[in-house]
């Protein structure tokens, strides 16, 4: 018996040797092949799916936040929090002020977690949920479509213009077309660099505003048409703005158009015609350093201004497909896991992982070295 | 023979090349413009058409199983219903929509269940619109109507698309509101961009007038209106002489006509509401104008006959439908409607007769998933050449209505309903490629 358990012990140990070797390769038989491709872009394999199933309050989620050894998801039925390996959820029954949790951001200073919601502002700090909305606070409306914390101050993007609370003062202001060059009073995303914010305006293109010098200026389709982009890399293009991220002296601007980057002085256009971007509809996008993360319609794209990486799921069957695009140059690949689902809402990395929001269910991915 | 055989042949290519490059002098752009008034379009090819296709939504949501323990099918109402100056059409809106809920109801619902209004005033606190879409959501309805406003609109539209909630638009004209890709909302309604072309043709093209000054309202309908009046007439060759602007609820505009006065205009356009519009008529004929007068769809109310009595002879404006049209459909509802309301139904009235029976078929033949309602609503086949009591719906790759477009001219203080003269293009277009 005792000869008989240890053999079975090692063919485990074994077993699971070759198993980790797998995993930390990248356990399918493409990731390790598209790295000449893919040259500086990180490469994300190991897709690991997290559904009602698995403990999330639904499948639809919009947002995604990592924070430290958690992972903070706004779904359409309230926050999980990842910690351990267990999801747990909370609802407006713990406080928050809408189920449907859209964005998440957590303070450097404090680490307080600020949550947009459909139906108004959270900030939760030591286990408790203080709600914002229009009736309690200077919130410019209930629908909260992005909030970001810069070190004493949080901005929120919302259904009625954006807004500013310094959590010192606690003095709330709100950024319309009357007050700021937005042309429309709604707002969708907002992000915050190089002592800049920047704000997607619906209709108003990029708002910028300088904290140091407190003035606004704006960045519009130069050619004033919704229906074309008269010329590329004239500006951005379009101005119906969806997200923007700033990151290496980069500005980044989503739209259901196309993609834009700004480096403070040149504007570079990119759509689905004539560049690797999967789809011009982009429903958010995050940037760390050089590469900026879209969430489109059809995928997930990783693009550093070179290289594009493209990360499908064939719903056929459920492998994932791996588009790596340089100048006219595409080169497909499959592989053995995928993300949750091609309609991809809300993105976070930290470290070598990476974590999204989709139509289906959370991801979460591993870079592959 | 064989030289008879080349000739007919040679005959034949020719013939058809010609009747190619008529067919192309034809065909339209995106909106129904002619090549004349593309953006840019006498100097540059654009690097990216936005409509040239529809926006697909490739979300999950398909897969969803209908709830079995329904007692109504809830569909939701957003518009001007109280404490606006819009709240007349608002009403008018959400009783055209009861009719045809009403009707649906008597033919059995929705397998058996009966459909339910649930209407929301887009009218409140700042932003209501977003926030009054979602307690719709919470009230789980299947799609909605709404609304008038463009602001609200646009506001009410993102979060249709956030909470992937069908938006049908039957009274917001506004040329931007389709122009977002969002795959989420139809609208059954002409825009402006329609209203402008059919009244730029006709005012320069057939009444040969070259100074137009135009005085609007000062806010998003006035602004984004003209916009498309403003720059087909510049492609036209004939820059708007002056535009200026009025607050809704001003009664004295002595200033601005003054300052029309000033610009020597052969005719002016008005684009704002009925009452401000009539007064502003009568104020014109008293202060001497006495140019002829074109309007936006918004004059044609009883309101602005009613205000500008005699004055409002001659005026000519745009109607997105024509209600004295003898189509059986049209006359069922226009009596049905008064029998039931006691009123005569209005253009925001029979728009929301026809989207709420759109969302009803849409319902009726995709079952209760908003995923596959949505599906059905923008295939571009199903409700492509829907026969609406407004007319035939022509939905273009933005699903927007570019149906037929009507213009009236108030004789005998009625306002008399003709077809706008066809859009022709005067320059031959030569673009840089």
């Amino acid at each position: 018996m005792n000869n008989l358990s240890r053999i079975f012990h090692k063919a485990i140990k074994v077993l699971s040797a070759i198993l980790l070797t797998i995993y930390l390769t990248g356990s399918s038989f493409v990731e390790k092949d598209i790295f000449p491709e893919a040259g500086s872009m990180p490469v994300y394999g190991n897709w690991e799916t997290f559904t009602r199933k698995d403990g999330l309050p639904a499948d639809k989620a919009y947002c995604v936040r990592m924070d430290g050894d958690r992972v903070l998801v706004g779904t359409s039925a309230g926050l999980a929090v990842y910690e351990n390996d267990e999801w747990r959820t909370y609802t407006v029954e713990d406080g928050l002020a809408h189920p449907g949790v859209l964005s998440i951001d957590v303070s450097e200073l404090t680490g307080d977690v600020w949550i947009g919601t459909l139906g108004g502002l959270n900030r939760w700090s030591a286990g408790r949920f203080e709600t914002f909305t229009q009736f309690n606070s200077g919130l410019a409306n209930d629908v909260i479509y992005s909030v970001i914390c810069d070190g004493k101050d949080v901005w929120v993007a919302t259904g009625g213009g954006a807004g500013h609370y310094n959590t010192y003062t606690r003095e709330w202001g709100i950024y319309t077309e009357r007050n700021a060059p937005m042309h429309e009073p709604w707002t969708y995303g907002v992000c915050a660099g190089d002592k800049k914010i920047f704000i997607a305006a619906w209709g108003g293109g990029v708002i910028e505003y300088n904290t140091e010098t407190e003035h606004f200026r704006d960045y519009i389709d130069p050619d004033g048409e919704m229906e074309i982009d008269l010329f590329a890399d004239d500006g951005v293009v379009h101005d119906i703005t969806t997200g923007v991220s700033h990151a290496d002296g980069i500005l980044w601007v989503a739209t259901y158009f196309g993609l834009s980057r700004y480096d403070g002085a040149h504007w570079k256009g990119y759509f689905d015609h004539d560049s690797g971007l999967i789809s011009n509809f982009i429903n958010f996008l995050k940037a760390d350093g050089p590469v900026v993360y879209l969430c489109t319609d059809l995928g997930l794209c990783g693009f550093n201004g070179e290289t594009w990486v493209t990360y499908q799921r064939n719903e056929n069957d459920k492998k994932g497909k791996i588009l790596i695009t340089n100048g006219s140059e595409t080169k497909k690949l499959v592989a053995s896991t995928s993300i949750s689902h091609n309609f991809v809402i809300g993105v976070d990395f930290q470290g070598d992982e990476i974590w999204l929001a989709t139509s289906k269910g959370v991801c979460r991915g591993e870079r592959v070295k | 023979m064989k030289f008879t055989h080349y000739a007919l042949v040679s005959t034949l290519v020719i013939l058809f090349s010609v009747l190619e490059l008529s067919g192309q002098e034809e065909k339209l752009n995106y909106g129904n413009t002619t090549d004349e008034l593309v953006p840019y379009g006498r100097f540059q090819k654009a690097h990216k058409n936005f409509f040239d296709d529809n926006q697909l939504f490739t979300g999950a949501g398909r897969e969803k199983v209908p709830p079995t323990d329904l007692t109504e099918v809830r569909i939701g109402l957003l518009g001007p219903l109280e404490g606006s100056i819009l709240s007349p059409q608002g009403n008018q809106m959400l009783q055209g929509a009861i009719l045809a809920m009403e009707e649906a109801n008597k033919k059995g619902g929705y397998n058996g269940i009966p459909f339910r209004i649930l209407p929301h005033n887009d009218v409140g606190l700042w932003g209501a619109a977003a926030n009054e879409v979602v307690k719709m959501n919470d009230e789980k309805v299947w799609a909605f109507i709404g609304t008038i406003d463009d602001i609200n609109t646009h506001v009410a539209l993102r979060v249709a698309l956030k909470l992937e909630l069908p938006m049908v638009n039957t009274g917001d004209p506004d040329p931007t509101l389709t122009e977002t890709r969002i795959p989420w909302m139809i609208r059954c309604i002409a825009d402006d961009r329609q209203s402008s072309y059919a009244l730029v043709n006709y005012v320069y093209r057939q009444k040969g007038h070259s100074r137009i000054a135009v005085l609007r309202a000062n806010n998003r309908y006035g602004r984004v209106g003209i916009m498309e009046f403003r720059d087909a007439a510049l492609r036209y060759g004939y820059p708007l002489v002056l535009e200026i602007r009025y607050n809704d609820g001003e009664t004295s505009f002595t200033t601005q006509i003054e300052r029309m006065i000033k610009s020597s205009p052969d005719a002016v356009v008005l684009w704002g509401n009925a009452k401000e519009t009539a007064l502003i008529l009568n104020q014109m004929r008293e202060m001497g104008m006495d140019q002829p007068v074109y309007g936006c769809d918004r004059l044609m109310s009883p309101v602005f006959l009613e205000i500008a009595g005699k004055e409002a002879e001659g005026v000519v404006t745009t109607c997105q439908y024509n209600p004295t049209l003898d189509i059986p459909n049209l006359i069922a509802f226009n009596r049905n409607y008064e029998k039931r309301f006691g009123l005569e139904p209005d253009v925001f009235a029979a728009h929301a007769y026809d989207g709420m029976n759109i969302i009803i078929d849409a319902i009726r033949i995709a079952g209760l998933n908003r995923a596959l309602m949505r599906d059905v609503m923008t295939d571009m086949k199903t409700f492509q050449g829907y026969q609406g009591v407004t007319g035939e719906i022509i939905f273009d790759a933005s699903w927007n209505d570019i149906g037929s477009i009507w213009m009236t001219e108030v004789r005998d203080g009625k306002f008399e309903f003709f077809p706008p003269p066809p859009l022709t293009s005067e320059v031959s277009m030569t673009i840089k490629q």
